[in-house]
């Protein structure tokens, strides 16, 4: 297929969007802001129990407040006969690749708590009032009676003898167990020089987007149909789920997701207010809305990340990776319908990386607890994978006294080897991952700051350079799932030459407007100002999965070039009745159909619309009228059968990007200061390089804060010890270094376009390169990083110990007698080696 | 419930008198009551910045003022910062630098950065860094907004004009 990046005229140019006059003179409208007449207020009660037993929730006195207008308990709600519990999400079949693997358990867990809570934060009643102040007094009348259970915080104990149980008719805590594995790992460690073992923790953090969380709820009683307002990432699938949820017969929901303030994978799941809200309105017969708080949301919105891998790795001497075996528990919370179970999969899948090792093993155990859900979050699984291969490498270059971007180098999948089948079976569309990483040391002046770390060393100072490649495959399909593979757009052309698309997902901030106008511009030839975009509305775009895993970009926009194609065949076929020419002799540019031969002949666009809508006569018979067309587009590169042992090729694009990161630490205060970052990003063609690189730089942001600041603690009650932004630190514009920016392009083979995913591999660096740097500048005190993230506290603890460890040897300053100890330590290390 | 009070509250130039609740937040005024739907609600802990408005004359934090509190005051909110339909300086150059995704932050980020330049027609990068540093944006990574009040800052100064 044809075209690259500048083959039109808009796309590629770094065009400012036509999304935002509006949201800039503050008229944009946000679920949030939707207000109807007659409209309630509801507020929830949430637990404050990590795990007990429900003796009892009593909300009489709550009913009794004036401007209360209703008030539930889970009890209440369950005796509602067409109310079922939460379906499952998004692997809706408990053997979602047919092979018995993953095996996954399910709960039935309703919109509010009926028999147990099992985290704090859980829904567990609800008060509307004629306003929202009203409705919280009511809160604080509930009289609730919970029998505490003990708590597990931790998948350890939550796996040994005789834990307690969390869902009790499950025998175990384990919801999931995935198994998967390529080659011959056990030969790659008969093979190896080296066996390498580590523990590596990553933190709990999440991507709390400044809109949190809205619902509101309109039901019309007479048509039994539920219109809800919804901050989702996947209106279409909600709108099912509620369906499934709600069976009151007949009834039809319309789910408006209209603009969405952010979602990074927080909204991309399906929660017990979407439901709750619903059915208010239902119950009660009068909108209902529900804006939640932010200690709500930071309780009650999935959190992500946690997980723990025991991972081995068979190496040779010369840094070359034979295999890997891989134990990963992820600590997931409670068992609520979230996307969690597929991220740690996903984990699962991408733990090789960037790297061509064909002999692995991965197990994957999805651990319940007394936490918060576990969740989408930008990076979905392949964040974790990608620190801990990242941090792998590492340590392999440590053993064996290796530069780390030489253990990368040489590891890397090579540029000739793609389209690249992973020893997981997902096909690697292409990528030149050591030009990505040269280019980027070359641009850190990686040399210069090595030269420069020996002259801090020798003053006892702490400078570190870490290095990382990322690879964040995007787009991604999970059969029997709600993540379907396709993507479907529905485009107009009206009788007066305005174009209005309909694509199927969901915009939270990616300006897809934007995006979708210049690719349609460009197909169509007619002004950019000329095409109107509308998302987020199940009723009147086609059915789809909704916006995830950088998705829009590979299949969205890849819909909307071939729909538009369609569309100016169809044009070109009523231009051809109408000028007595073959359609194939016939061009479309700047608001004209004309005769390629003879530009002389032509005829206005707008004519062309006006005869398919109002002079079909003129037309041959058979030809449909209008110009509407509908588009589905399935994913080129997916292939979803998964085999015996546990191999499907699941996503469909691989960008990816190097990092360099160079920091200085604080021995006294183990603060850290960022000197350099250097990031070259490639997602291939860029089809507006000023959202590209604004997608990457905001990434980045989230991915500073996982790795220096965001963390999610909970004490050994189960209580959260982060509950506002007073406790979770979101990086704020002091906290971003200057960073140098570069590009690669290579582009995407499978779609016409040649994009890829845009805007999730920022997020993912960050962990993994600064905790290589952090663990490069502490190297003198034999300092080990084995989890993010790396709080001044981690890092200053880390520093103590080290110090007893080397306390009351002779020294000018520490860091010097540290490494001569630690030089013999290498030494002895490297005499063991066969 | 206490009883009701009467405010008389300047908005964007323009007079609002309500009797209102003394409980009532001067962000939920704003929104419910005076329908300016456009100051945002994130956090409830004055730690995000969206429900930044500017109140005779300082910046102010909306989620955890009174409404009674802004009796006899003036306010700007993002509303009112265009002039005639056409963008202001600082909201033309946060569409030029890409200084916004979804948007939701950007009212409060506008109005911190109105103030900024009230007080400091010339910042340095660590002068805008400093007045933003108490809005939190989820999506840009923050650069692009201070590429975009560096900019407003220029060209304000050029036209000689106070934001």
């Amino acid at each position: 297929m044809s075209a690259g990046p500048n083959a039109g005229k808009l796309v590629g140019t770094p065009m400012r969007r036509k999304e935002d006059p509006e949201i800039l003179l503050g008229q944009a409208r946000y679920t949030q802001d939707v207000s109807l007449p007659g409209m309630l207020h509801a507020a929830i009660l949430r637990s404050t129990s990590a795990h007990g037993r429900i003796d009892g929730v009593n909300v009489e006195r709550a009913l009794a407040l004036p401007g209360v207008v209703a008030a539930y308990t889970g009890a209440q709600l369950k005796e509602v006969p067409y109310l079922n519990p939460m379906a499952p999400f998004p692997f809706q079949s408990r053997d979602p690749f047919q092979k018995g693997n993953p095996t996954i358990k399910f709960f039935d867990h309703y919109c509010l708590a009926t028999d147990k809570v099992r985290f704090v934060g859980e829904p567990v009643a609800v008060v509307v009032a004629t306003d929202r102040y009203i409705a919280e007094d009511g809160l604080d009348l509930i009289e609730t009676d919970y029998e505490e259970l003990p708590a597990l915080v931790d998948t350890d104990r939550a796996q040994a003898a005789g834990a307690p149980l969390i869902y009790e008719d499950w025998g175990d805590n384990v919801m999931l167990k995935f198994r998967v594995s390529g080659g011959d790992v056990e030969q790659a460690f008969r093979d190896a020089d080296v066996v390498i073992k580590e523990e590596i923790h990553s933190g709990r953090f999440t991507g709390t987007p400044i809109e949190t969380r809205a619902v509101v709820a309109s039901f019309e009683a007479t048509t039994k149909n539920l219109t809800v307002w919804d901050t989702t990432q996947i209106p279409h699938p909600i709108s099912t789920l509620i369906e499934n949820t709600i069976a009151l017969p007949e009834l039809k929901v319309r789910v408006m997701a209209p603009r969405i303030g952010g979602g990074y994978g927080q909204k991309w799941s399906f929660y017990p207010e979407e439901v709750l809200i619903s059915l208010l309105a239902i119950l009660i017969r009068r909108p209902v809305k529900w804006v939640e708080t932010r200690r709500e949301h930071m309780v009650g919105t999935i959190h992500a990340r946690e997980q723990i891998h025991r991972i081995e790795a068979a190496v040779r001497k010369d840094g070359t990776i034979l295999g890997i075996k891989d134990h990963i528990f992820a600590n997931i919370g409670a068992a609520y319908p979230t996307g969690g179970l597929a991220s740690i999969v996903t984990t699962g899948m991408f733990v090789a990386g960037a790297y061509k090792i064909q002999n692995y093993a991965g197990e994957v155990t999805g651990v319940v607890t007394n936490k918060t859900p576990y969740g989408a979050h930008r990076g979905f699984g392949k964040s974790e994978a990608c620190f801990v291969i990242e941090r792998l490498i590492d340590i392999i270059a440590e053993h064996l006294s290796l530069d780390p971007p030489d253990v990368r180098l040489k590891n890397f999948i090579p540029p000739d080897d793609f389209p690249y089948v992973s020893v997981t079976g997902p096909r690697y569309d292409s990528g030149q991952y050591g030009r990505a990483l040269t280019k980027a040391m070359e641009l850190a002046e990686y040399s210069r700051w090595r030269a420069e770390q020996a002259r801090y060393r020798r003053e006892g100072k702490f400078l570190g350079i870490g290095t990382c490649l990322v690879v964040e495959p995007s787009s991604s399909t999970r059969m029997g799932s709600y993540n379907a593979g396709y993507y479907s757009v529905r485009m107009r052309m009206d009788p007066n030459g305005n174009v209005a698309v309909f694509p199927s997902g969901s915009d939270e901030g990616q300006g897809h407007a934007t995006s979708i106008s210049q690719l349609v511009a460009d197909e169509l030839s007619i002004p950019f100002d000329d095409i109107m975009v509308l998302e987020g509305d199940s009723l009147a775009c086609p059915y789809g999965s909704g916006s995830y895993s950088s998705r829009f970009s590979v299949v969205g926009t890849t819909a909307a070039t071939l729909a538009a194609r369609q569309l100016k065949e169809k044009i070109l076929n009523v231009a051809s009745v109408m000028l007595q020419k073959h359609a194939d002799l016939l061009e479309l540019a700047d608001g004209f159909v004309f005769v390629r031969e003879n530009q002389k002949e032509r005829v206005a666009l707008k004519e062309v619309s006006r005869t398919a809508y109002f002079s079909i006569f003129r037309l041959p018979e058979g030809m449909e009228p209008g110009l509407e067309i509908i588009y589905h587009y399935r994913d080129p590169n997916i292939e979803f059968h998964a085999d015996e042992r546990g191999r499907v090729a699941m996503f469909s694009s691989f960008p990816y990007d190097a990092e360099v990161a160079v920091v200085e630490i604080n021995p006294e205060t183990g603060t850290l200061k960022i000197l350099k970052f250097v990031t070259v990003h490639d997602c291939g063609n860029m089809l507006n390089p000023l959202i590209v690189r604004g997608q990457h730089l905001g990434a980045l942001a989230h991915g500073f804060g996982g790795a220096l600041y965001e963390e999610l603690p909970y004490d050994e009650n189960g209580q959260p010890l982060a509950a506002s932004f007073k406790d979770y630190f979101l990086p704020t514009v002091m906290e971003i270094p200057e960073l140098t920016f570069d590009h690669l392009v290579t582009p995407n083979p499978f779609t016409p376009g040649g994009f890829k995913g845009a805007g999730e591999t920022g997020t993912v660096g960050p962990p993994a390169v600064l905790a290589n740097a952090v663990e490069d500048a502490l190297r003198p005190l034999g300092i080990k990083i084995r989890q993010v993230p790396l709080s001044p506290m981690y890092i200053w603890s880390l520093i103590q110990s080290a110090r007893k460890r080397f306390s009351g040897r002779p020294t000018t300053h520490l860091g010097n007698s540290a490494a001569e100890l630690l030089e013999q330590e290498r030494r002895q290390r490297h005499r063991d080696l066969p | 419930m206490a009883a009701k009070r009467r405010i008389r509250v300047t908005i964007n130039g323009q007079i609002y008198e309500h009797e209102v609740e003394p409980r009532l937040l001067l962000i939920d005024y704003l929104r419910d009551v005076a329908g300016l739907l456009g100051t945002h609600y994130g956090c409830d802990t004055t730690s995000c910045g969206a429900c930044t408005i500017i109140v005779d004359g300082r910046s102010a934090k909306s989620c955890t003022r009174f409404a009674v509190q802004a009796d006899g005051q003036e306010i700007l909110t993002v509303e009112g910062l265009a002039c005639d339909g056409r963008l202001h300086p600082i909201q033309e150059a946060f569409w030029e630098h890409h200084a916004l995704q979804c948007g939701f932050c950007t009212s409060g980020m506008l109005m911190s950065a109105y103030f900024l330049l009230s007080k400091n027609p010339n910042p340095t990068d660590a002068d805008i860094k400093q007045g933003l540093a108490g809005n939190l944006c989820r999506c840009t990574g923050y650069l692009p907004i201070v590429a975009a009040v560096r900019s407003a800052a220029e060209k304000l100064t050029t036209k000689g004009r106070k934001p």
